[in-house]
């Protein structure tokens, strides 16, 4: 046997040990508290068969659409503004300040300017990934070694070139590393904003369940999500794989 | 604009042109302030380079060799004196010169093909996908890069890139060379064959270049004149002109009695130097 | 020694001075132009003006009904982060330092680590009740995962031929580890720590808007449901002022000097 095939099987023992002690904890002692993997499993499937995927379009479209805007005016702020001497000088103490403001804590401001829809939830998942892009992409613009731009500056290009050619790509590293933490957040600022105050989506299922003290549904809720952050979380790595290949070969030639 | 219309003209043979003077640094000084305390890096430093003239400067490292390379590529302003090039001030990039700095500045995000090509991309320079792929092929098989021509710079070793960068330099035939150490991490053999490449191109495209080294013996192979720098702050401690023919055979060049003579020369005044800069940075530990 | 770069000492260096101008004209225009906005171009109802907010924390000051909710949400966030840093790092050394077993769990805790950990509040309170103690059981559970990866993170950049040649020379256990597991670690716990305190504030301010009758979170989350703007940006403005106390002095800024990545 392959190393990695038994440890695989091990993993899967382990689950199984894990799934059945729970399962047998519920037959046993009482599955009042903890549920139990089968009623969570029938769950799952009763969901699957009737409003589960409405409400994961809910999240997927706040999550998207705020994406959508954020991501895109995130970046191209924090490389305009870092790359003016002037501007990264003087906006530096506001962007530390908002940078240390849990900005979640917005939520119930937005769900008042926007009522109940998915506005709110839009509105926070694009300020949220804005700020977190923005910060990325500002410091990255401000890392951008010099002396590159020197020498593209030698060869003739114009400044709209060192621009593009170098500006640009390296702070795709960046933007990167902005992308792994935006995309697990803008899940997070998604669900807060539905937990807080909503009719619909992921997190509306977990407040549904709880204030009617539906224990499998709130396992049933958590275990969709864990699936749906697993999934973006596997997601970004995967894209940062691809983009930066470059860069993988520099940290592993180290 | 194709590539062919950047390329000068081979030389009329027979009568020597008359030699415009290319660059010039007048008495040129350099400050530099660190952690609030100045410090003169080049003090009084006069250079005066004709067209074509094939300049070496060596001494010691931290002996502002550098930082003159600097101020003809307009990256750096003097603090004192004047730098002009072509009898106009150097006040911004020098667009007409080619740099390769000590350390190359490969784009890591770019293959080493995608780095040589990068100067066809600009606007300034833009040729065709075709016309380009040619001219990268033609430079990557120069400087002994087949092979690698998709592979990222951090897959390559420090010659390698160093090779690249010369690529990437030599490609768009600057009429002006600023070489900082360009062949320092290159092995013995591969040194002696870039250091001929390099020579045969210079002669071919009649360009005019500054190498800076600590390598003696690169210089008085390659140059048709050295200065010999002190340090600290840089200075000319010597000047000498190489008169050995053009074009020269690096190769046999340094087994003629000529060349050893010369070499013992200069060096008497090196080690000295050499010497010095030891002393100094065993005093400033 | 100098680096060249583009003719850096012709560009003129800029006079702290005006930008300290700069920045104070920016922050009066901004305030100016919201006082300016609010009841001309926009109601008052939806973002209040700066007059307005001033005097209610003023109110909050003078009465002293501020103070309740900075200490609540300050013990929360120390309890939550303490919490979840020990249990993360004594859970990042346990795995770290048996290989084996981490292999296996690994997938696991990745899986939990994906999960957002808000989600589990309802799941607290249920078992916890409405209080101190669901609050910190939500901050500790999102600090255990930074910890723990930062830990084993740390444990792995341990140089094995180090100690090998330590014990060589008759290094003692203890000395390797002062010498070289604790070097090793030390920067990761440090990074993962100040990352960490981030996180563990949002979680608190959430945590206290979503169920809690103390704290800023739950301050700004009542203010907004009785629909009293002025409140919610006070309360904003506190929270500001203490996140800003708690984050600016620890740099949080400068984390972003690198592109690093906490997790895997």
């Amino acid at each position: 046997m392959t190393d990695s095939s038994r440890l695989w099987l091990q993993r899967a023992i382990l689950l199984v040990a894990i799934l059945a002690a729970w399962e047998a904890c519920a037959r046993l002692v009482s599955d009042r508290w903890i549920s139990s993997p089968v009623a969570i499993a029938e769950r799952l499937a009763q969901w699957m068969a009737g409003d589960l995927w409405y409400h994961m379009m809910i999240t997927g479209t706040e999550i998207g659409a705020g994406l959508a805007i954020g991501i895109p005016l995130g970046v191209l702020t924090g490389m305009l503004l870092g790359r003016s001497k002037r501007m990264a000088a003087v906006f530096r103490p506001f962007i530390v300040l908002m940078n240390s403001l849990p900005i979640v804590a917005l939520t119930p401001l937005l769900i008042m300017w926007f009522g109940l829809g998915m506005q709110p939830k839009i509105v926070l998942v694009a300020f949220v990934s804005f700020l977190l892009m923005f910060f990325n992409s500002f410091s990255g613009a401000r890392a951008v070694d010099e002396e590159l731009m020197d020498t593209l500056a030698l060869m003739g290009a114009s400044a709209k070139e060192r621009f593009v050619k170098v500006v640009v790509p390296s702070c795709l590293t960046w933007t990167i590393a902005g992308l792994k933490n935006a995309l697990p957040y803008a899940l997070i600022a998604a669900v807060i904003g539905e937990m807080m105050l909503s009719r619909n989506g992921l997190g509306h299922l977990i407040t549904r369940s709880a204030q009617q003290f539906d224990m499998t549904g709130i396992y049933t809720a958590l275990f969709v999500l864990m699936v749906v952050g697993g999934l973006i979380n596997e997601g970004t790595t995967q894209l940062e794989n691809r983009l930066l290949r470059w860069r993988h070969l520099e940290t592993r030639g180290r | 604009m194709s590539h062919l219309q950047l390329i000068r003209p081979e030389p009329a043979t027979g009568a020597t042109p008359a030699r415009r003077r290319k660059i010039s640094l007048d008495k040129v000084a350099v400050d530099f302030t660190t952690r609030g305390k100045t410090f003169r890096a080049v003090d009084d430093v006069t250079i005066e380079v004709p067209e074509m003239q094939f300049l070496a400067l060596v001494g010691p490292s931290g002996c502002g060799k550098s930082t003159v390379l600097n101020m003809v590529a307009g990256l750096l302003a003097p603090s004192e004196g004047s730098v002009t090039y072509d009898g106009a001030p150097v006040e911004a990039a020098n667009t007409r010169v080619g740099y390769m700095t000590q350390k190359d500045t490969l784009l890591p995000w770019r293959s080493v093909a995608d780095n040589i090509g990068i100067a066809f991309e600009l606007r300034c320079r833009k040729a065709n996908a075709a016309e380009r792929r040619e001219r990268v092929a033609e430079m990557i098989d120069l400087v002994g890069l087949k092979g690698f021509e998709r592979h990222f710079p951090a897959e390559l070793s420090g010659g390698m890139r160093k090779r690249a960068a010369l690529a990437r330099m030599l490609i768009y035939e600057p009429e002006t060379l600023l070489l900082d150490e360009p062949f320092a991490a290159l092995d013995a053999q591969l040194r002696i064959l870039m250091q001929q490449e390099l020579l045969r191109l210079v002669e071919r495209r009649q360009m005019t270049v500054i190498l800076v080294t600590h390598d003696l013996e690169e210089a008085v192979l390659m140059a048709d004149r050295v200065m010999v720098f002190t340090s600290g702050p840089g200075r000319i401690r010597t000047e000498r002109d190489i008169p050995f023919e053009r074009p020269r055979n690096a190769m046999e060049l340094r087994f003629r009695p000529e060349f050893s003579a010369i070499h013992e020369e200069l060096w008497s005044e090196l080690k000295d130097e050499f010497a010095a800069s030891v002393e100094r940075e065993r005093r400033a530990q | 020694m100098w680096k060249g770069s583009v003719v850096r000492n012709r560009q003129k260096a800029l006079n702290p001075r005006v930008v300290l101008v700069q920045q104070l004209a920016f922050l009066i225009l901004l305030i100016g132009a919201w006082q300016f906005v609010s009841g001309r171009l926009i109601p008052p109802f939806y973002i209040s003006n700066p007059l307005d907010i001033a005097g209610v924390i003023w109110k909050w000051l003078a009465d002293g009904s501020i103070w309740v909710h900075v200490r609540s949400t300050i013990v929360t966030l120390f309890m939550g982060y303490l919490v979840g840093a020990a249990l993360g790092i004594g859970l990042g050394l346990a795995l770290g330092l048996s290989p084996r077993t981490e292999r296996i769990v690994a997938p696991f805790i990745a899986a939990l680590y994906g999960l957002p950990k808000v989600a589990l509040l309802p799941l607290f309170v249920i078992f916890f009740g409405i209080g101190l103690v669901s609050k910190v059981a939500l901050v500790a559970s999102v600090v255990i995962f930074l910890l723990f990866y930062a830990t084993l993170a740390g444990v792995r950049d341990i140089d094995r031929d180090m100690i090998d040649g330590l014990r060589l020379m008759g290094a003692s256990g203890e000395e390797i580890t002062r010498k070289v597991r604790m070097p090793a670690i030390l920067p990761w716990l440090y990074t993962g720590l100040r990352t960490s305190l981030g996180y563990a504030l949002t979680t608190t301010v959430v945590s206290e808007a979503l169920s809690s009758n103390r704290g800023l979170g739950f301050l700004i989350e009542y203010s907004a449901s009785q629909f009293h703007s002025a409140g919610v940006f006070a309360a904003v403005v506190v929270l500001l002022v203490l996140s800003s106390a708690i984050m600016v002095p620890l740099g949080m800024l400068e984390r972003r000097s690198k592109p690093t990545r906490l997790s895997h």
